[in-house]
């Protein structure tokens, strides 16, 4: 693997190589130093409410079957079956007390512990050949929570999930945390983009720039109360720890009026107001910004907006959880959610679904256009004229570093990170630079785990400071050889 | 008559009509599915031409066109389509909205347009208790091509229809739509299409 350093150099000083959006060279180093390493999302509690409740997810090409046991605790296994390698869950969502696998009829309780190993005596010679007690189904490495959001790291020592997240779970509560209850999350639709998974990332941390042009037409037919979509330059964008995105200026008003002129009913925004901080609730409320688009490091985002759902001038708001999962340097596989706050009245829900569907996803009116551009982008970044292209990711500092417009001060904007108004990329730049970090840093070789030999492993549980794991040695104690040597950059 | 429907079960169908089929096919002869399927055939034809506001004149006041996301899941399940969503669950408002949207100038996705052709097979026609009513089920092979360096894209399904006139003789509308795609994870980059 060649160094890449002169790429992250550019790319830190806001100089984007273009070919970083289709180039196997890249895809190949991000495969190994940043799906290998940071946190990822993979399913909300309420996808598997139940227990034996699963769904099955992957982490690039590793499919994990993410499921509540029959106590109650969440758990992902490694969908691969111990013995000659099955997937074992070939369904994508159901409930199972067990797995079995098709090729020999291995079977494993959903806590991912083997109770059906076929002529164990007879084959293996019992226990003295093969130790069946204890094993089961690799656990995910890292398992975290927050929210209810579900993440997996595939490293064993990643930090905890909610020092990954760091200051971005105060605008995280904003999407996930409307109620005591949380979300509830449906879907996902699925479909293949061949665009690279970074630009959708880019794109919702922070580029409030591309709504006037890309969006023109779903201003025009009505769908938005403002009349001109150069509104958004009045709102801030802010990054925050691992994310960043964007907001729009309301009206004035206080909290409660701004939340009835987004279209929430007083009995969510009564709960919002008992569930958020003041600081939250100051965001909204005194400031008078309104959480839109946003994105987590490396590939989640979120969106939140407010169409009209119907022939009259009220509108809905609607939130969205999704995912730019990589298939290759040119084609990303997008996981799209609605979501919504569970304790919402049921008509509150049907209508903001209705503008979920208008406006995002497989169908929807803004991301038919966004895609359109993304697609267009990954195919011309494939060529050597793009080789000898820096694309200009500067928008918002001059040639010397000086700020077009300064940061908002704590008095204008009460959020933790840095926030500013108008149209800047410094998302989109915060967002690269993590990129670069990433990509930069050798990842440690993997521990691997010998089934029926005398190590025994699981990865370790951490769920945001309960203590999840149980009487288990973590990965760490298994002897482990060195699966591959990593050459730094 | 009060029987589930794919609408009724849908989140925003339950507005829809719930007139269900009776018997068998209709033999192929039969006058009422030569009407149903020549209205297809017309139908196919607008879409791929994305006469987009003639085609919403084939669409009843309280039409639901639905779309479910399909999922893998064990035999014996019991469902394979996710619960609570859908890739279109349309009325007609959000629908003017889709077909106004590509009538501006600035549905970039769509200009230049795609090359489109709708291969509409396997057309069967059903009686319903009432004569004004007919359901008709139809399979529809989508392709679709934009530009001259990327892979062409296709889309296959199995529709439902209810199709209604006001009374005899009157043309026929569609009055609602489930169209089971045949994927679960869709290989095109959006549906700024109809099926």
């Amino acid at each position: 693997m060649t160094t890449q350093s002169r790429v992250l150099a550019d790319v830190r000083r806001g100089m984007i190589p273009a070919h970083i959006y289709n180039d196997a060279e890249i895809f190949a180093l991000e495969k190994e130093r940043i799906f290998s390493r940071a946190w990822l999302f993979v399913a909300h509690e309420s996808e598997i409410a139940k227990p034996g409740d699963y769904v099955v997810r992957r982490v690039l090409e590793d499919s994990f079957i993410v499921t509540r046991d029959e106590q109650g605790e969440i758990r992902a296994h490694f969908n691969m079956c111990l013995h000659r390698g099955m997937q074992v869950c070939r369904a994508e969502m159901g409930n199972a007390s067990h797995f079995r696998c098709p090729y020999h009829g291995w079977s494993y309780r959903n806590d991912g512990r083997i109770v059906g190993l076929p002529f164990h005596q007879d084959a293996y010679g019992g226990e003295d050949g093969f130790k069946r007690k204890g094993q089961r189904l690799l656990p995910a490495p890292n398992l975290g929570i927050h929210n209810g959001m579900i993440f997996l790291s595939l490293d064993p020592g990643a930090p905890p999930l909610r020092e990954f997240l760091g200051d971005f779970a105060f605008y995280l509560d904003y999407y996930t945390k409307q109620s005591p209850s949380g979300i509830e999350l449906r879907g996902p639709q699925r479909w293949r983009v061949k665009a690279n998974w970074k630009i959708g990332a880019e794109n919702f941390a922070g580029d409030m720039y591309h709504t006037p042009q890309t969006h023109t037409s779903v201003v025009e037919i009505g769908l938005f109360r403002e009349p001109k979509a150069e509104k958004r330059k009045d709102g801030c964008t802010y990054w925050a720890g691992n994310g960043g995105g964007t907001t729009y200026k309301l009206p004035a008003g206080d909290l409660d009026e701004r939340l009835r002129y987004v279209g929430y009913p007083q009995v969510m925004i009564d709960r919002m107001k008992e569930t958020w901080s003041s600081a939250q609730c100051k965001v909204v409320g005194n400031d008078g910004f309104m959480i839109s688009a946003a994105s987590v490091f490396p590939n989640l985002s979120f969106v939140h907006n407010w169409p009209r759902v119907a022939e009259s001038d009220d509108v809905l708001p609607f939130i969205s959880v999704r995912q730019w999962q990589p298939i290759s340097e040119n084609e990303t596989e997008v996981l799209s959610w609605f979501a919504v706050d569970a304790e919402a009245p049921e008509d509150f829900k049907a209508l903001s679904y209705k503008a979920y569907l208008m406006c995002f996803g497989s169908t929807g009116m803004f991301e038919q256009d966004d895609v359109e551009n993304w697609v267009s982008l990954t195919n011309t970044a494939a060529g050597s004229m793009a080789r000898r292209l820096r694309l200009n990711s500067r928008m918002g500092i001059l040639a010397d570093g000086t700020e077009v417009a300064p940061a908002l001060t704590a008095e204008q904007f009460a959020g933790p990170g840095s926030a500013r108004t108008g149209y800047s990329e410094y998302n989109q730049r915060a967002l690269l630079a993590r990129w670069a970090d990433h990509l930069e840093r050798p990842v440690a070789a993997a521990a691997t785990f010998e089934v029926g030999g005398d190590g025994q492993g699981r990865g370790t549980a951490e769920r945001n400071g309960d203590d999840a794991s149980d009487e288990s040695p973590a990965l760490d104690d298994v002897p482990s050889e060195t699966t591959h040597e990593i050459t730094g950059a | 008559m009060n029987t589930e429907t794919h609408s009724s079960r849908s989140v925003l169908g339950k507005h829809a009509s719930r007139i269900q089929r009776i018997g068998t096919t209709l033999p192929f002869g039969d006058e009422r599915h030569l009407e149903a399927h020549q209205w297809l055939v017309d139908e196919s034809y607008l879409l791929d031409a994305q006469a987009y506001e003639q085609w919403l004149d084939l669409l009843t006041d309280d039409i639901h066109y639905l779309m479910p996301v399909r999922v893998t899941t064990a035999l014996g399940t019991g469902f394979d389509t996710s619960p609570g969503m859908a890739h279109f669950d349309e009325d007609k408002y959000s629908l003017s909205r889709r077909v106004a949207r590509f009538l501006t100038e600035h549905a970039w996705t769509e200009d230049p347009p795609s090359r489109l052709r709708h291969h509409l097979s396997n057309v069967r026609t059903f009686a319903t208790p009432d004569e004004n009513h007919l359901v008709v089920e139809s399979a529809t092979l989508l392709f679709r091509n934009r530009g001259d360096v990327r892979e062409s894209s296709l889309i296959s399904a199995g529709r439902e229809d209810l199709l209604r006139r006001a009374s005899s003789g009157a043309n026929w509308q569609l009055a609602r739509r489930t169209i089971m795609v045949d994927e679960s994870v869709m290989r095109m980059q959006n549906l700024a299409i109809f099926l």
